[in-house]
C-alpha cells in the first residue's frame, strides 16, 4: 500500500546522511555547477583572486593556523577585522583564502554537515570523510570559479584521534584536489613569501617547525605574515598603529584554542616589532 | 469499508488497541529538568533509545526501531535545515513537534490502509533557566502532551514515557512529590532511577493504583541495576557552548548512585 501523501520528504536511498544533498533537495543550496558559457571569440582568462595570506604548520602543541585580517575588493581595503580562520567543529579549523561570501557559506555547510552526520549516524565523521566533504564543496563550486566570481582555496586542520592520535593538515586547490601537508601549508596571494620562510625555518633553522614550542611558533607565524604583508598589498599583516593582530588558533588533542590578542601582542612586541 | 463511518471508527479502535499492545512492554524513559540541565535516563541497553536531535533538543523513544529511526531522521533533518537557513536559536521544539511531526503521525494513523508509526516519543528542549525547559510527549496518533501548566495541573519540570498509561501515571505521581528543578545531578539521577523502577515494575500491573512501597522500589532498583546497563544523556544548560547534548556513560553514573 502507498504511504500517506503527507510523508516526510526523506531520501530512503540512504543519501540523506549527506547534508549538502539534503539542502539541495530542498532548494536551499545553490546549483552544483553554475551555468558556464563560453562566448565565441572571447578569450576567457581565469584570474585567481585569493587576496589574503593564510598559513598553518605543525608544532609541538598541535597545528597552528594563522590568518591576517584584511579583506579587499580590488585595490580597496573593505574590512580590517575579517576572520578567515573558522572553527568548524571542536577539533577542526578551516582557514580561507578567496571570496568571503562563498568561503563563509562553505564553512557553514561544512559545520552543519559534520553535526548532521554525527546526529544521524550516531558517530563522529572520520577525518577522511571530513576532508572529502570539503573537497566536494570545492568541486561543486568550480563553475563559479571559472566565471571568476567564487574562488576559494582553503586549508583544513584537524586532530585525528583514530587510529593514531595526531594533528593533520590539508590544503586544497580551487578545483577540490586535496593534499596532506607533512609540515606546513600556506594559501592566498601572500603565500609565496610565507612558503619560503616556512621552508627555510623547517630546513635550516636551529629547530624544525614540529619541535617549536607555542611562543616560538607564534613568533614565526607573525614574522611570516609581516613578511607577506611587506610586498603583498592584500595582506594586512600586523597593523602596528591600529593594534590589529592576525587571528591565530591552535588545534590540539583537547580541541581548539584561540590565542588571546594580549598574548599575540606580547610575542609580537618581544620578537617581531 | 471506508464508506461506512462506523467501520472506520472500529478500524481505528482496533489499530489503537494493536499499537498499545505493541508498545506495552516498552521500558520507561524519564527526562528530568534540574539546575544544570535536563537528564534523560532509561535502563536496559538492547537498543539505543536516547538520541541527540539538535543543539538543545534530545529525544527518547519506544516502539518499532524502523519507525523510530524514520521519525528521528525526519526530526534531525527538519531541525538541521531550519538551523542552517536561519540560526540555531530559531530551531524550536514546539514548532518541530506541533507543525511537522504531529500532523504526519495523525494522518498515518488515521489512513487505515497504510501503516501507522509504531512509536511513542519524548522530546525535551533545554532553556536558559529551568522554568524555560520544554518537554513534549508525542503519541503514535499525533497527540501531544506538554509539561506546561493547565487548568487542573501545575507546571512540571519533568516528563516521562512508558509502555502503559498506568505505569506512566505512577511515575509522574512519584516525580511530582520527589523531584524539584533546583536539585543537583546526583539527586536528579536517583529520582530518575526510582521513577524508572516504579514505571518498569508496574508495566504488567494494570490494577496498580498506589505507588509501591519505598523499600520495594529500592529493592527492585538494586536488582535491575545489577544486571541492566544505564543509558543516559544530558542537555546542559551551560550557555557558553552551542551543542548541549552529551551522552553519559554507565560507569560515569554508577559512582553517583545512592545505594
Amino acid at each position: 500500500m502507498e504511504r500517506s501523501p503527507v510523508a516526510f520528504d526523506q531520501n530512503f536511498s540512504g543519501a540523506a546522511s549527506d547534508f549538502p544533498a539534503l539542502l539541495q533537495s530542498k532548494g536551499l543550496l545553490g546549483p552544483a555547477i553554475a551555468p558556464y558559457q563560453v562566448v565565441p571569440g572571447q578569450q576567457k582568462t581565469w584570474q585567481p583572486t585569493e587576496a589574503t595570506t593564510i598559513l598553518a604548520f605543525k608544532f609541538s602543541g598541535g597545528v597552528l593556523v594563522a590568518g591576517d585580517r584584511r579583506a579587499t575588493a580590488g585595490n580597496t581595503v573593505v574590512y580590517d577585522r575579517a576572520d578567515k580562520v573558522l572553527e568548524i567543529d571542536r577539533h577542526s579549523i578551516m582557514a580561507i583564502a578567496g571570496v568571503p561570501a562563498t568561503a563563509w557559506e562553505m564553512a557553514r555547510v561544512l559545520e552543519h554537515s559534520f553535526q548532521f552526520f554525527r546526529r544521524t549516524q550516531l558517530q563522529e565523521m572520520s577525518v577522511g570523510g571530513k576532508v572529502r566533504a570539503l573537497s566536494k564543496l570545492l568541486r561543486d563550486n568550480f563553475g563559479f570559479v571559472m566565471q571568476g566570481v567564487g574562488v576559494v582555496v582553503p586549508i583544513f586542520a584537524t586532530y585525528d584521534s583514530h587510529p593514531k592520535p595526531e594533528a593533520r593538515l590539508y590544503f586544497y586547490d580551487a578545483m577540490g584536489a586535496q593534499f596532506e601537508a607533512a609540515d606546513y601549508a600556506a594559501t592566498g596571494s601572500g603565500s609565496p613569501a610565507v612558503r619560503g620562510i616556512l621552508y627555510y625555518e623547517n630546513t635550516w633553522s636551529a629547530k624544525p617547525l614540529q619541535q617549536l614550542n607555542e611562543d616560538e611558533a607564534v613568533s614565526i607565524a607573525l614574522r611570516a605574515l609581516d613578511t607577506a604583508a611587506e610586498s603583498d598589498t592584500s595582506t594586512g599583516g600586523v597593523d602596528r598603529s591600529g593594534k590589529i593582530y592576525p587571528l591565530i588558533k591552535i588545534v590540539s588533542r583537547d580541541g581548539i584554542t584561540t590565542l588571546p590578542e594580549s598574548k599575540i601582542a606580547a610575542v609580537f612586541k618581544e620578537t617581531v616589532a | 469499508m471506508i464508506e461506512e463511518p462506523y467501520r472506520w471508527v472500529e478500524a481505528i479502535a482496533n489499530r489503537r488497541e494493536y499499537i498499545e499492545g505493541q508498545l506495552a512492554p516498552g521500558s520507561p524513559i524519564a527526562a528530568l529538568g534540574y539546575r544544570e540541565g535536563i537528564l534523560f535516563l532509561t535502563l536496559g541497553q538492547m537498543r539505543q533509545k536516547i538520541f541527540e536531535i539538535y543543539d538543545r533538543i534530545a529525544m527518547g523513544a519506544i516502539g518499532h526501531p524502523g519507525d523510530i529511526e524514520r521519525l528521528r531522521m525526519a526530526a534531525i533533518e527538519l531541525a538541521s535545515t531550519e538551523g542552517f537557513t536561519r540560526s540555531a536559536t530559531d530551531v524550536s521544539l514546539r514548532r518541530l513537534v506541533h507543525y511537522s511531526l504531529s500532523p504526519v503521525l495523525k494522518s498515518a494513523f488515521e489512513q487505515i490502509y497504510g501503516p501507522p508509526y509504531l512509536a511513542r516519543m519524548l522530546f525535551a528542549e533545554v532553556g536558559e533557566r529551568p522554568e524555560e525547559d520544554l518537554f513534549l510527549r508525542v503519541e503514535y496518533d499525533g497527540e501531544i502532551a506538554t509539561n506546561g501548566a493547565t487548568y487542573a495541573r501545575a507546571r512540571q519540570d519533568f516528563a516521562v514515557l512508558s509502555g502503559t498509561q498506568r505505569s506512566r501515571e505512577l511515575m509522574e505521581a512519584f516525580l511530582k512529590t520527589q523531584h524539584t528543578p533546583d536539585a543537583s545531578l546526583q539527586a536528579t539521577l536517583n529520582a530518575a532511577l526510582d521513577a524508572w523502577s516504579i514505571g518498569h515494575m508496574t508495566l504488567q500491573a494494570t490494577e496498580a493504583k498506589e505507588l509501591p512501597e519505598r523499600a520495594v522500589v529500592a529493592k527492585y532498583r538494586q536488582e535491575q541495576l545489577a544486571t541492566a546497563g544505564i543509558e543516559a544523556a544530558l542537555l546542559e544548560r551551560d550557555v557558553s557552548r552551542a551543542i548541549r547534548y552529551r551522552s553519559l556513560s554507565d560507569t560515569e553514573l554508577r559512582s553517583l548512585i545512592n545505594d
